[in-house]
């Protein structure tokens, strides 16, 4: 399983309290959703870990991990990432993506040249936005509007973004 | 204090003009660039992009009923926290 395959949705911040309990920081859009994807792993898949949300903490929740029951071996684990595969991930309906599948995708115009990639993908509250590392621009990024118009054809399976960008993008 | 109604919603001209120009061409797709990040979204701004900058670059912004009333400046942040991807979802409108 490549590192593509898989998704890095929490990290474990250390021991909280006395009783084995671990710290966990949630990179989840419901924060609260990390309880929900059953069996987590790290980073090299090397260990795996059976969490239990106890409660909402400051900056994060507070966690039972299976077979983890003194502070000691809580703070061992301190910085270990959590990863999913991503086939855990529950289907979507038509036109909405993760931001995990649209990472990494090439960003091709509507005759077949290659504008760049897709590197990152933002909401201000106005519509989603891929930041595409290209260079086409002086700064090397541009930002196009994830709308059905710029964005007609989206192709996860070639790993293809067919994008038709508006005046002023670059 | 709060602005007096009696001066009506505060935008720059330069964005009214332009907005205008892009309408009449009839091309609503394209991105507006503006600079004005203190004009208040009026009513015939609805369905217009415009590429608010942010001290770097043109945040596309496609204007909406619900932010009628607002400034321009509330949704091109100036500070961009690349956070995890992890389980979020984009929707294309």
């Amino acid at each position: 399983m490549t590192a593509q395959d898989r998704i890095c949705i929490g990290a474990i911040q250390g021991a909280f309290g006395v009783k084995g309990e671990v710290r966990i920081k949630s990179f989840c859009a419901d924060p609260a959703a990390i309880g929900d994807y059953g069996l987590l792993t790290n980073e090299d898949a090397t260990m795996s870990f059976d969490l239990r949300i106890v409660g909402p903490i400051k900056n994060g929740f507070s966690a039972r991990i299976k077979g983890v029951q003194y502070k000691d071996q809580a703070d061992a684990l301190n910085g270990t990432t959590l990863w999913i595969a991503r086939d855990a991930l529950p289907n979507l309906p038509d036109d909405e993506y993760y931001h995990s599948d649209l990472i990494g995708l090439d960003v091709f115009d509507t005759g077949g040249e290659k504008i760049g990639r897709v590197i990152s993908v933002h909401d201000h509250g106005a519509g989603d936005i891929l930041e595409i590392s290209t260079p086409k621009t002086k700064s090397n990024v541009a930002l196009l509007p994830f709308t059905k118009a710029a964005v007609p054809t989206i192709d996860l399976a070639t790993k293809r973004i067919i994008a038709d960008p508006p005046e002023g993008v670059f | 204090m709060s602005r007096s109604v009696w001066k009506g919603p505060f935008v720059d001209a330069y964005v009214l003009k332009k907005a205008a120009a892009v309408r009449e061409s009839g091309r609503n797709n394209d991105v507006i660039k503006i600079w004005s990040r203190r004009s208040t979204i009026l009513p015939q701004f609805v369905g217009l992009t415009f590429g608010v900058y942010n001290g770097q670059k043109h945040i596309p912004v496609n204007v909406s009923e619900d932010m009628i009333g607002q400034k321009f400046g509330e949704y091109s942040p100036t500070r961009t926290y690349y956070g995890h991807a992890a389980d979020k979802k984009a929707k294309r409108k």
